[in-house]
């Protein structure tokens, strides 16, 4: 105690002395000594909101709902614009989704919907494996895993023969690597891998292999870019389909998140949207859709 | 010399918090933080103060602790808040008591600094003192802007409230 004392005087005896030339650079001293104490103890930083909500376009995010948050979820897509006036741009039909997403803990998410297209029935969960971080301990990227069941709800087209209750159930697993770059700039790969049970032809792979790639590009603090791609890998892709595209915009207010946005898919659950998707961009059979998200505090809040 | 001569005079806050609220007609949010920081020394009356934006807790949802930090605040730019200057009365700090000052500086918040004297209440105990402070801040005075649709959820005017302890070294 007494030796620190007497370090201390001496400390302050040999800074006096250096400082005592230039006293005006003494308010700086204060704010830099306070910054040379916090660096040592400076906290892991981790990032938030890389993305604006749980979903790009069609597909999974990075992000969850955050604890004891409940997001609901209303997703619509439209017609093609291709068939004209007539159907006033597609607008005449529509596709939805309902979905109840729910944040468990600070890295678990589940949620279900069910979506109009093919009478789906979804559910799933999506755990965060790693965060983005910066600080005490550095991570440049976000990692999660969606896993993902649906079951088609549609009455079987041939009831001769015998239909089992498991043919109407898929599943898809995905890895989400994603980084916020900068503010404005987020970026992910979505490695992606779906089993159905049954393959709607007999020559037809039961496991299908997609790699996504997706971004948003802030345009203001409240609105963003997006666009999300899926290359379904050839030979593991059913005959006929194409890769999804979809572009969009996020719409931020408040409590709320407005997706708008143009994609060639109509379903919305990974199988159909990954796997399913038939329209071609360059014939013009693309979707007007939106989603919103409406997110309420239900659990309790630390 | 004449430094050694002197007493350690600088004072370092061992328990600092600090808390906001924004009282609009819709809504009423709280916010604080524990991880205050700052010096004083006595000698040269000059203080720094300071505290990590992200560092705030409360808030009515997560969304909106997001929303302060990615909207309003931009905490990812400008990590700290702060305040350093001079404090313009001469208090013998030496002697306990309860002293009322005036603290002249330069208040920073979203990265845009204004010069503010702010009324602070010290408590002088041997080794010791510990300060409280209640003042208000205008977001617009630091750039911050209310979106027109949450004009009625946030305050333009923020009350802070500061408590903190502090002790010689």
């Amino acid at each position: 105690m007494r030796y620190n004392k007497i370090i201390l005087l001496l400390c302050i005896f040999f800074t006096g002395r250096l400082f005592a030339q230039e006293p005006a650079a003494d308010t700086t001293d204060l704010m830099a000594q306070l910054e040379n104490e916090a660096s040592d103890k400076d906290a892991t930083n981790y990032t938030s909101a890389t993305f604006k909500t749980t979903r790009l376009v069609n597909g999974h995010t990075v992000e969850n709902a955050a604890k004891g948050v409940l997001d609901v979820k209303i997703s619509h897509r439209f017609g093609t614009v291709n068939k004209g006036a007539y159907e006033l741009f597609g607008l005449d039909n529509a596709t939805m989704r309902m979905g109840l997403d729910y944040g468990v803990s600070k890295r678990m998410m589940v949620g279900f919907g069910r979506s109009t297209f093919q009478k789906t029935y979804d559910a799933f969960v999506k755990y965060k494996l790693l965060r983005q971080s910066s600080g005490k301990r550095k991570m440049p990227v976000t990692v999660s895993y969606v896993g993902t069941i649906a079951l088609m709800g549609m009455r079987w087209a041939d009831t001769s023969r015998k239909n089992y209750f498991s043919s109407r159930l898929s599943y898809t697993h995905q890895l989400i690597i994603g980084s916020k770059l900068s503010e404005g700039i987020s970026l992910q790969l979505m490695p992606t891998f779906i089993h159905r049970n049954l393959a709607t032809l007999a020559d037809e792979p039961n496991d299908l292999y997609a790699v996504g790639a997706g971004g948003r590009f802030k345009l203001t603090k409240r609105l963003s870019f997006n666009a999300e791609y899926y290359y379904q890998i050839p030979g593991y892709k059913v005959e006929g389909t194409t890769n999804p595209l979809s572009l969009g915009f996020d719409i931020e207010t408040g409590g709320h998140v407005f997706q708008l946005h143009f994609t060639n898919s109509t379903g919305m659950t990974e199988r159909n949207f990954i796997s399913g998707t038939t329209g071609k961009w360059e014939k013009g059979d693309v979707l007007f859709g939106f989603n919103i998200s409406r997110v309420f505090t239900i659990g309790k809040n630390r | 010399m004449l430094v050694a001569a002197a007493p350690v005079t600088v004072y370092k806050v061992n328990k600092g918090s600090i808390a906001f609220n924004s009282d609009a007609p819709m809504e009423l949010i709280k916010a604080s933080s524990n991880e205050l920081a700052g010096l004083f020394d006595a000698s040269t009356k000059k203080f720094a103060f300071r505290v990590k934006v992200s560092s705030f807790e409360g808030f009515n949802t997560a969304l909106q602790k997001e929303h302060f930090n990615e909207n309003y605040m931009e905490s990812n730019s400008f990590p700290y808040a702060s305040f350093e200057g001079k404090v313009i009365e001469d208090i013998d700090y030496s002697k306990p008591g309860v002293y009322n000052v005036r603290a002249k500086g330069n208040f920073t918040v979203h990265g845009v600094s204004q010069e503010r004297i702010i009324k602070v209440e010290i408590t002088a105990k041997p080794q010791t003192v510990s300060v409280r402070s209640s003042f208000t801040v205008l977001l617009a005075d630091h750039n911050i802007t209310i979106p027109k649709v949450v004009h009625e959820k946030l305050a333009s005017e923020i009350k802070v409230d500061i408590k903190a302890e502090l002790a010689t070294q």
